[in-house]
């Protein structure tokens, strides 16, 4: 009879049957939308099917520039906070420095006010030095919500890398940018990818900062959907929701082994 | 084992260096701290002395936009905006309101991501490893499209509705309401929660587990004092990152939540746009912020105690 029925293993397949409806449910139903021409309520079956809001998206100006303008901003986030936060992270993963501590917990203490709250503080800011609207003003914006990932992931990478690999590379010979280059560096990798996955992600999801700051002369992809939701049909929402999803998908897919490796979590624990 | 052995190479890094302090390695901390200093550090300063009426300098613009601006009586300013607040009838209610939906959602987030870290860690397997991933599909998902799913998800022509309407229970609307802030809130928190307290789940020693167990220790025992304890401070780092989060949070409430009352973060964004009180505004961000700062203390009060016992300080 235990075999047949174990009370254990059917609480734990229907937890995992409620934990996916709860993940999956959601982001399922709206994706489907975006091939439906309407669906109404009690309905279980759409009225029917079709692609019409995908040209209604790719026709839009208003939408095309909001794409153009989160392609272009993204990657300039990105490689201006590996160029400000990778030396940093470098350093406080691997020297010993006045201040190291307080500059760790100075970077945390920035992500614990109120994300809404500080941009209503850089806003003010922003109008005495005529940001306001501006591509600067939305790059810093953005750039801001970066530095987290940028400095704590790597330098928990650099913290980690054996000294007596360093070492054994010096003794056969190399030099130090050598031994930087093939060993520290490469084996700190995992961990930069990490971060630059999660940078690019903190940056092209950016939506409060972005939209109280850039709007209405800069719309990214996440501030256009807030108009988005109110204007359009949900399925136009529907379609440029996983056109939106898609460079997460792809660069999460591409990072998942380290980020599920512990490369995230060994980053927060402040050493 | 994991962490045994990264404590060594810990110990061995500060025999390495030494104490020297490196001038080098100051420098190249620099940038970001500057960066940070800049455009968090003075706006937040100089947003602090405009809530208490210094209008002008680098706050004359905004105190020429905004309306109901109340200029300093004193030398140290005025506490008028602040007393404008509290005597706001919504403030109080949003001011609840966003500390029961933070408080809610955290315990449910850190009970969510301890059962699946600790599933994970004593029985394994596939279901095991099918539930990890489940929880990280919310990483995958910008909050703006994942709040406006769950939005359209539970509302009056979602599924959730539709679903039940088909055998005779009449689900109710939940969009709009308070149960869906905390709903979006545990959505969008899951990964971060999930990723720190497996990983710490996963480091404490096969040894300590067994032996618990050959004394006869009970699964619940192992659990409360072996495996807990010893990943206290991935649990408290990922419970302080879940609420400071939440409280701030904008989109999800926004899109989830009911119009009145609602979470501070949209009624700061209200406060500074809609209704062009930008003083008020920032009075409301400097309570979350008093909030938020006292979890942040619990969090690198926890970092700090498990260095010290790990022998890092």
């Amino acid at each position: 009879m235990r075999r047949y029925f174990n009370p254990a293993k059917v609480a734990l397949n229907l937890s995992v049957f409620l934990l996916a409806l709860f993940i999956l449910g959601p982001i399922l139903w709206l994706g489907v939308h975006a091939f439906v021409t309407d669906w109404k309520y009690p309905h279980l079956y759409p009225s029917g099917l079709t692609l019409n809001w995908w040209s209604k998206v790719f026709l839009d100006s208003a939408l095309k520039t909001a794409i153009r303008n989160s392609l272009i901003i993204s990657p300039i986030v990105v490689v201006l906070s590996m160029v400000i936060c990778l030396p940093a992270a470098y350093a406080a993963g691997r020297k010993n420095y006045w201040g190291r501590k307080t500059f760790m917990i100075t970077l945390f203490s920035a992500n614990s006010f109120p994300k809404i709250g500080l941009f209503a503080a850089i806003a003010t800011l922003y109008y005495t030095l005529n940001l306001m609207g501006t591509f600067l003003g939305v790059v810093i914006i953005q750039l801001l919500g970066t530095i987290i990932y940028m400095t704590w992931i790597p330098a928990a990478a650099f913290a980690s890398v054996p000294r007596y690999l360093e070492e054994a590379a010096r003794d056969a010979g190399a030099n130090k940018f050598t031994v930087f280059r093939t060993i520290t560096l490469r084996m700190a990798m995992p961990g930069i990818l990490v971060a630059i996955v999660m940078s690019f992600l903190a940056s092209f999801d950016e939506a409060q900062g972005s939209y109280l700051v850039g709007a209405p002369t800069i719309y990214t992809m996440p501030t256009e959907m807030y108009s988005l939701v109110q204007n359009y049909p949900i399925q136009v929402a529907a379609v440029f929701s996983i056109l939106l999803a898609i460079p997460s998908v792809l660069l999460l897919g591409l990072a998942r082994k380290h980020i599920m490796g512990g490369q995230l979590a060994e980053g927060f624990q402040i050493k | 084992m994991r962490s045994l052995l990264s404590k060594t190479g810990k110990e061995g890094s500060l025999a390495n260096n030494g104490s020297a302090l490196s001038l080098l390695g100051f420098a190249l901390s620099l940038p970001p701290f500057l960066l940070v200093l800049g455009f968090v550090g003075i706006p937040i300063l100089i947003g602090f002395t405009f809530s208490l009426g210094f209008t002008r300098g680098p706050n004359r613009v905004i105190s020429i936009i905004g309306q109901q601006i109340h200029p300093k009586t004193h030398w140290w300013g005025t506490l008028a905006a602040y007393s404008d607040v509290f005597h706001d009838s919504r403030f109080v209610g949003d001011l609840v309101l966003t500390l029961a939906v933070t408080a809610i959602s955290t315990v449910l987030v850190i009970l969510i991501a301890l059962a699946i870290a600790l599933h994970q860690r004593l029985v394994g397997g596939r279901t095991a490893s099918v539930l990890a991933t489940l929880s990280i599909v919310p990483l995958f998902v910008p909050v703006v499209i994942s709040a406006w799913a769950i939005h359209t998800f539970y509302g009056g022509d979602g599924f959730m509705r539709s679903f039940f309407a088909n055998i005779g229970i009449n689900f109710p609307t939940l969009t709009s309401t308070s149960t869906a802030i905390v709903i979006g809130s545990v959505w969008t928190s899951l990964p971060f929660s999930i990723l720190m307290i497996s990983s710490g789940v996963q480091a404490v020693p096969d040894a300590l587990i067994e032996s618990a167990k050959d004394c006869g220790a009970s699964t619940l025992k192992v659990i409360s004092t072996v495996v807990v304890p010893l990943a206290q401070t991935p649990i408290i780092i990922a419970g302080s990152f879940t609420a400071i989060g939440i409280m701030g949070s904008f989109t999800i409430p926004l899109f989830l939540g009911p119009n009145q009352p609602t979470m501070l973060g949209v009624e700061i964004s209200n406060f500074f746009g809609a209704y062009n009180r930008p003083q008020q505004s920032l009075v409301m961000a400097f309570i979350v912020f008093l909030a938020a700062s006292g979890i942040a203390v619990l969090y690198i009060w926890s970092n700090v105690k498990s260095a010290k016992e790990s022998g890092r300080i």
